[in-house]
């Protein structure tokens, strides 16, 4: 078996007396999109900080692609290509759209010229008009992020976590807050966009994550529950009853029906 | 009538009248007024420099006052005491003051933006107690007067700072070039990702950016602005004091920068260019200017906290663009 | 010998006169996350305030109730007018107080000149102490000073107001869900911290000068017991406040007091570096 693309051994994170993490063993593969499911409180956007070096682990270690990365400061482990979005939309407010995706795209490059005009990095320009048009932002170039549509800023964390060429994309909660034309607008765009890049992703959402996702691990209470397809998801009794054992979540009745 | 035309022409106007004042200036109000505005140029750049770390990094820096006294202080210990020449004087308070900034930053960066506060008076203050009490070397609270060397020889003619057309012509460019070199910077790749960093630093460790690393930058830089400051101080007076030091010029630099408009460029300028001349104009009439500086970074800060040039933009903005936000 | 003891008596009764003061800082810190660089200028007000009271009445137990009422009400009228408003932009909100200790100051030289004022003490006899003349007054200052520090922390930890300052200074969102009305905790602490700082004025006025420009010494030994004491450590606070003024007391009797106030920076500088939740673990809730 080749190495998995994400990899944690014993991962730990203590919050005073709170586990949030409790002893996480995962072994993602590439070319399969992974998701991450559970209850609110189950660990899943600390472990995220964890992998992206937000937070420091109390034990265990974090493996990308076979290096150790546990420890290493945020900006070091992006730029080896892990990349990552928030829960709560987090973009650079007062810069203008273009703007936000520019610094991404050059911020990964290394050495920031401080005289050059940035207007005069041609590669850079670009990229960031490509992108712009990859999430349909190009009409909203101009406009400074913090005052965008919830949906459009939700596009541009996304955008910001492609322009910079990941290898590995963590969405926390991509479509949290969207109307349904902007949900299957961003299932289409995942979708299209796990063919060139190993995608896991934390939501909430069943019927996305059971159309999307080729794995799927649930956490609870800090520690994995279970992990395997969503049909063995779907079937496994502690599962359901942990998180999907709720009269109201038929989405998983109707992907049997149509698996 | 674009936009553009519009910031073109004002500043092609204002670059024509500051090029002019040796001339027009001293037949309008006074040969006195040319050195006001001398100092306004002079004290822009301490404006400057609160402004570059707050406006575009957001960091709140109390404590520019240390690299002006050290730039201050380079040049007049390095003529005073040291016996050095104009050029390598100036040159010794501007690596004086960058060297300050560095060791100060290196270990002020680290800390959020309350304890940065904090501490960036905590340092200017130990040494603003230091300088005190060092008196042989710094002259204390009262200063060490020198006289100026010429800024320029050739053969047997000398031109210095003793004319006052040079004079004023030199602190012109050196404050327009570090407004220029502010310029280049902010619309580089460094200035685009300080401000990243100021608007989120979270998401801007997570792009890749060493933020440490890029505010230290920043400090410094703004170490370099606040010590071209103190040095021209220290030039165009011919005189140096421990008193700049205190924390109370730091403040009002602050007050300065933030009522001119931070995240401006010219912020900084229009803040300085109001308070000296309400001191000017009315302490001569009235002891208490202070108030009136008090009363109006508080309004400033209640009623418009994007200063003056903010204000300014406002008002082009809703010129230029009726339909208003979309 | 004896010099020492006596510097040594002067810096711990000003320690409990500055622990009062800095609490005052203190709490404004904790609650409002606001840098007061008028602080000191409050403290200013109070010997003002005190020295006035005594030149229109001649009555000094006047002079003690008039500077803490005023401050409050003083306090709380800031608040509401100035702080308020602006509460979102903390950077500003520094600004604000850089301001107001501006005004603070010219209005005070306005009104009552740049020259400064002694201020004659109620209690004028001296008791010979360690064979040397000792003035009653300081006893009775730090009398007062640890009356009120007491009563302070008896308000704080005794009344529901003060449990209410107490819950929004630990957890400011569960205490609005649980119904306590924040901006009136707020406009409250500003209050007390003003009131703190002036009474604190009015006890030390006879000790000290009273001059337009005594906030201005006053501020960075406040920001040093607050820092080096913890940051929501009001013991703590306390504790350093005290320990502060009577290492620079002690220090003074042999070597330049810029000296000692250069030490106590620099150690502020370490705690602020290494240990920003201060010296005072053991205080710490």
């Amino acid at each position: 078996m080749t190495e998995p693309v994400l990899r944690t051994d014993g991962l730990t994170k203590r919050f005073g007396g709170l586990v949030a993490v409790d002893d996480v063993n995962i072994a993602f593969e590439s070319g399969r999109v992974h998701a991450i499911i559970g209850p609110n409180g189950a660990g899943k956007t600390t472990l995220f900080n964890i992998i992206s070096g937000l937070q420091a682990p109390d034990a265990g270690r974090v493996f990308f692609a076979g290096q150790d990365i546990t420890g290493l400061k945020p900006h070091q482990i992006s730029r080896r290509g892990i990349k990552r979005t928030m829960q709560i939309k987090s973009v650079f407010p007062n810069l203008s759209v273009a703007d936000n995706l520019w610094i991404t795209a050059k911020a990964g490059q290394g050495f920031l010229h401080p005289f050059r005009s940035a207007a005069s990095f041609a590669d850079i320009q670009e990229k960031v008009d490509g992108l712009l048009e990859q999430i349909g932002l190009t009409g909203v170039a101009g406009q400074i992020a913090g005052t965008l549509a919830y949906g459009d800023m939700a596009l541009l964390e996304i955008g910001m976590a492609l322009v910079s060429s990941p290898k590995l994309l963590l969405l926390d909660e991509p479509i949290c807050g969207m109307s349904p034309v902007e949900t299957e607008n961003t299932v289409e765009k995942i979708r299209a966009l796990a063919k060139q890049v190993d995608i896991v992703i934390i939501e909430h959402d069943m019927e996305v994550v059971f159309g999307l996702a080729d794995d799927i691990t649930v956490m609870a209470q800090g520690g994995v529950l279970a992990s395997g397809t969503p049909k063995e998801i779907g079937a496994d009794e502690r599962v359901r009853e942990a998180y999907l054992g709720r009269p109201e979540d038929d989405a998983f009745d109707e992907d049997e029906a149509h698996a | 009538m674009t936009r553009t035309a519009v910031d073109r022409g004002m500043f092609a106007a204002f670059a024509v009248l500051m090029l002019a004042v040796p001339w027009i200036v001293p037949e309008l109000l006074g040969a006195f007024w040319v050195s006001v505005i001398a100092e306004i140029l002079i004290w822009s750049l301490l404006a400057a420099s609160v402004n570059l770390l707050f406006g575009y990094v957001g960091l709140l820096s109390f404590g520019q006052a240390l690299y002006f006294g050290f730039g201050m202080y380079g040049v007049g210990i390095g003529i005073a005491h040291l016996g050095l020449s104009f050029w390598p004087a100036f040159g010794l308070g501007i690596v004086a003051s960058m060297a300050m900034a560095l060791v100060a930053g290196i270990f002020a960066v680290r800390l959020t933006w309350h304890y940065f506060a904090i501490i960036t008076v905590v340092f200017s203050l130990i040494f603003y107690f230091l300088f005190l009490t060092i008196k042989p070397v710094t002259g204390g609270d009262d200063g060490i007067n020198f006289t100026l060397p010429p800024t320029f020889r050739f053969g047997s003619t000398e031109i210095g700072l003793a004319d006052s057309t040079f004079q004023y012509f030199f602190i012109l460019f050196f404050v327009a070039a570090c407004f220029w070199l502010m310029h280049r910077v902010i619309r580089s790749p460094l200035g685009k990702a300080l401000m990243a960093i100021r608007d989120n630093d979270v998401r801007a460790s997570l792009i890749g950016l060493n933020i440490y690393l890029l505010r230290l930058v920043a400090f410094v830089m703004a170490g370099f602005l606040a010590g071209v400051s103190g040095a021209l101080f220290a030039l165009f007076g011919r005189y140096s004091s421990a008193s700049y030091m205190f924390y109370h010029v730091s403040g009002e630099a602050v007050v300065w920068a933030i009522v001119g408009g931070t995240g401006t460029l010219f912020g900084p300028f229009v803040g300085t260019g109001i308070f000296i001349l309400v001191r000017e104009v009315i302490s001569t009439q009235w002891h208490h200017h202070l108030l009136i500086v008090g009363v109006i970074a508080i309004l400033i800060v209640m009623f418009a906290p994007r200063g003056f040039v903010g204000l300014w933009h406002n008002l082009m903005d809703r010129l230029f663009s009726p339909r208003g936000s979309p | 010998m004896e010099i020492l003891l006596l510097l040594a008596m002067n810096g711990l009764i000003w320690g409990l006169i500055i622990a009062l003061i800095a609490l005052g800082l203190s709490v404004i810190f904790g609650l409002l996350d606001i840098i007061n660089i008028a602080h000191g200028d409050f403290f200013m007000v109070g010997t003002m305030v005190a020295w006035a009271t005594v030149e229109a009445s001649g009555n000094f137990w006047l002079a003690f109730l008039a500077a803490p009422l005023i401050g409050f009400v003083l306090g709380a009228l800031i608040q509401r007018i100035v702080i308020q408003p602006i509460r979102n932009a903390a950077a500003l909100s520094i600004v604000a107080t850089f301001g107001l200790s501006m005004i603070m100051q010219e209005t005070a030289r306005l009104t009552f000149g740049a020259i400064p004022k002694r201020l004659l003490p109620p209690i004028q006899q001296t008791l010979t102490v360690f064979g040397l003349e000792y003035e009653v007054y300081r006893l009775f200052a730090a009398a007062l000073a640890i009356a009120a520090l007491a009563g302070f922390f008896l308000y704080l930890h005794r009344t529901k107001i003060g449990t209410w300052m107490r819950a929004v200074r630990h957890d400011r969102d569960t205490a609005i869900a649980m119904g306590i009305p924040a901006e009136k905790v707020y406009v409250l602490t500003f209050a007390i911290g003003f009131a703190l700082a002036a009474f604190g004025g009015a006890v030390a006025a006879p000790i000290t000068t009273v001059d337009f420009r005594g906030g201005v010494d006053i501020l960075p030994v406040c920001f040093m017991a607050v820092i080096i004491g913890g940051l929501g450590n009001l013991p703590g606070t306390a504790a350093a406040a005290v320990l502060l003024a009577f290492m620079e007391g002690v220090i003074q009797s042999f070597a330049d007091p810029t000296v000692a106030r250069i030490a106590s920076l620099v150690l502020m500088s370490a705690v602020l570096l290494i240990r920003p939740q201060g010296l005072f673990k053991g205080f710490a809730r």
